[in-house]
């Protein structure tokens, strides 16, 4: 049965999963990825420990957006933030579960994620001596706290707070918006439809 | 006959009326319209949601939000277009929060009175009937006695929501400073009610309410709009009304389908429900015929003294109690209104004030908990999240944004659907509007000091709500649209939504939004094309 095979993470035919099955999937909390070439439904988490391939971020867009992610919202890299961020971006706006589709930052949402990176990168190489990557969370405080304020310099990107905002709203999604984070959290989920497996 | 969800291709041609937008108005319309006889079709841009796509979730509630061709949203306060316009069958109303407290007589009356904004062609006592039938027909719990505020009206037909520890919590700060509360009134209902289950208060309103308890279109007008046999058409971007064989007359309008055909739908009425922002975008692409300015706009006035709310958060921790945050729902447990007079604050501020205590709060999400403090990251944000889950509390004051013709919906230089030009808006709140909203957080955190929070804070000034921008009023030259929302250039053009609002005052719009619609829509009926 294709949609179990998908979600097995079983090898599917030179295809992938038929728009049927992603639908479905995406309605049980599931993005299709690329794992060794082969199209699988995994949840971010999933397709993060399995290296996915990403669709439209490049492996140094990720490794950045999963470290600030991280310093905002512990949790969020393992989460799976770089590969949640990507598979939205590859969807038709309007089908995108991003907080960025109603901060009013005007499509394309990509190139929005790329410059704010690019930002933040190039301020920790001026500010701090190193990509960000590399800087200590303790370094990295002071320049992230001068993001909402908007008193980070240098800043040659979109709106600080904006980019902050957005980044977070991603990671605290992943770790605070879960059915899995509630639990962690003692607080009751109360659905009325079961959520997906993973929020 | 039944009406139904319809492919574009099998759209009819021609109809008695042609309706842009499945919003709250566009169903009420068409459920009004469709009852009385007349063919109805419905477009609408986004998807034909059914209660089993609202999910319980606030990461995949953004379905809910537009999808549609992008809005540019600026000035000095810039309005929330993505997070409160609707995206498909229920249209905002799919998501908003049933918070239902009807206008104030003097919110009709402003201009008369105090010299500022604008007044109403109309007053609360032209509405009355309809707010007291509405709320009968979509169930709305409250307890008019406790509102001492509240204008004449029939009482509710249920009695209030549940209220659980948070609101109990914060009205003690008002009791403690001499001020009321009230159960808020809200369109959830709270017992059984013409076949709707009762309200289960798991606070997922802003992701949809799947049981219909919330009265959201797909359980109010919708069903009777297609019962009655009106046809719907999803998918369906509507770029421009098409000139009738005078500049006072529509043919009907022109849409584009999800494959990018352009399709045309021929009609005696058009009505414009599509939403305060993109009623006016479709009104300023109309440019056939002697159109040239826009359709309707002859004034110059379409589009133009937008509005939205201003937002005081004020939030507080009660270490010794667990709050339930989590629980109740989406919009309010309980209200004060004692600021609501225009003056009343002093201190520079114009405007009313209204007090929404105790609203829910998941972990995440714009209006979350992690939002409260959106400062804190890192470690302090976990310290943060692992007390504020179970001991935070908030309450909102909302503030009126006086109507200022500059502040507009207009065309911005990207295209969209059909080649149309997409809209931005442009909005800033006039110095007593600011000073309304600063004014509310101070007068908040003394509130909620004296009900016994410890750390409390303000958050940022936020907006909510969009109203204006096709403005009713008895003058040609100063408004876009009658009392009933007809076009004052366009004979058979009715517009429809809470864009027909003068003044925003400080409530919620969608009670007055059906209020309205109700009157329009029976007034259409009755003096069909005479």
């Amino acid at each position: 049965m294709q949609t179990r095979q998908a979600f097995d993470g079983q090898r599917r035919d030179q295809h992938g999963p038929d728009r049927r099955t992603l639908l479905k999937a995406a309605g049980i909390g599931l993005f299709a990825f690329n794992v060794a070439g082969v199209e699988v439904l995994l949840s971010p988490a999933e397709a993060r420990a399995r290296g996915a391939v990403l669709s439209v971020l490049s492996a140094e867009d990720a490794a950045l957006l999963e470290a600030f992610g991280e310093a905002l919202v512990p949790g969020a890299r393992a989460a799976g933030i770089a590969h949640f961020v990507d598979a939205n971006l590859a969807r038709p706006h309007h089908e995108s579960l991003l907080t960025v589709r109603y901060l009013d930052v005007l499509p394309p949402h990509d190139a929005f994620y790329r410059a704010g990176l690019a930002a933040l990168d190039a301020a920790s190489r001026a500010v701090l001596g190193v990509p960000f990557v590399q800087a200590s969370a303790a370094a990295a405080k002071p320049l992230i706290a001068a993001m909402l304020p908007g008193t980070i310099a240098p800043w040659q990107g979109p709106p600080a707070a904006l980019f902050y905002l957005t980044v977070r709203s991603d990671a605290a999604d992943l770790v605070y918006g879960t059915r899995a984070a509630f639990d962690r959290m003692q607080v009751p989920y109360l659905a009325h439809i079961d959520p997906p497996s993973d929020w | 006959m039944t009406g139904s969800h319809t492919a574009s291709a099998q759209a009819p041609k021609r109809t008695d009326a042609v309706i842009v937008g499945a919003g709250a108005a566009g169903n009420l319309f068409a459920a009004v319209l469709a009852e009385a006889g007349k063919s109805v079709l419905v477009l609408d841009p986004g998807p034909a949601w059914k209660a089993g796509d609202l999910y319980s979730s606030s990461i995949w509630s953004r379905r809910l939000r537009w999808g549609g061709p992008p809005v540019e949203s600026t000035g000095a306060n810039a309005f929330g277009a993505g997070f409160n316009m609707g995206w498909g069958t229920g249209g905002a109303a799919l998501h908003h929060y049933g918070t239902w407290p009807r206008l104030m007589p003097s919110d009709f009356t402003m201009k008369s009175e105090f010299g500022k904004g604008l007044d109403w062609p109309i007053g609360y006592d032209d509405l009355r009937p309809f707010y007291d039938r509405v709320q009968e027909e979509v169930g709305v719990s409250g307890d008019a006695e406790a509102e001492v505020w509240r204008p004449a009206g029939a009482p509710y037909p249920l009695p209030p929501l549940q209220q659980f520890a948070q609101a109990r919590l914060l009205a003690k700060g008002f009791h403690a400073k001499g001020m009321k509360t009230a159960p808020s009134p809200m369109a959830i209902l709270s017992q059984d009610y013409k076949g709707r289950p009762a309200c289960l208060y798991d606070g997922w309103c802003d992701a949809g309410c799947p049981i219909g308890a919330l009265a959201n279109p797909l359980v109010t007008y919708h069903p009777r709009a297609v019962k009655g046999g009106a046809r719907f058409v999803n998918g369906a971007h509507v770029t421009q009304l098409i000139p009738g064989k005078t500049t006072r007359q529509a043919a009907g309008v022109e849409y584009v389908d999800s494959t990018g055909t352009t399709h045309t739908a021929l009609a005696d009425i058009v009505i414009l429900a599509a939403s305060t922002v993109s009623n006016p975008s479709i009104l300023l692409n109309s440019k056939g015929g002697d159109w040239t300015n826009g359709a309707g706009n002859g004034s110059g006035l379409v589009g133009r003294y937008f509005m939205t709310h201003s937002i005081a958060s004020v939030y507080g921790f009660f270490d010794d109690e667990e709050t339930e945050n989590y629980m109740g729902v989406t919009g309010a447990q309980a209200t004060n209104m004692d600021h609501y007079g225009k003056q009343s604050l002093g201190g520079g501020a114009f405007g009313s004030l209204q007090w929404q205590l105790a609203p829910t709060m998941k972990p995440n999400d714009l209006l979350g908990v992690a939002m409260a403090r959106a400062d804190l990251f890192g470690a302090d944000l976990t310290a943060f999240m692992e007390r504020a889950v179970h001991h935070l509390a908030v309450m909102f004051g909302f503030g009126e944004g006086l109507p200022l013709l500059e502040n507009r919906i207009e065309l911005s230089d990207r295209i969209g659907p059909g080649g149309m030009k997409t809209p931005r808006v442009v909005h800033s709140f006039a110095p007593e509007s600011v000073k309304v909203s600063e004014m509310a957080a101070q007068l908040g955190l003394g509130i909620i000091k004296a009900g016994g929070a410890s750390e409390p804070w303000a958050g940022p000034m936020a907006t909510a709500h969009m109203m204006g921008g096709t403005i009713m009023g008895n003058d040609p030259s100063a408004s876009v649209t009658d009392s009933f929302g007809r076009s004052h250039e366009i004979d058979n053009l009715v517009i429809a939504g809470p864009g027909l609002f003068p003044t925003a005052g400080a409530m919620n719009p969608n009670f007055t939004n059906h209020a309205l619609a109700l009157r329009s829509a029976e007034h259409l009926v009755e003096r069909w094309l005479s």
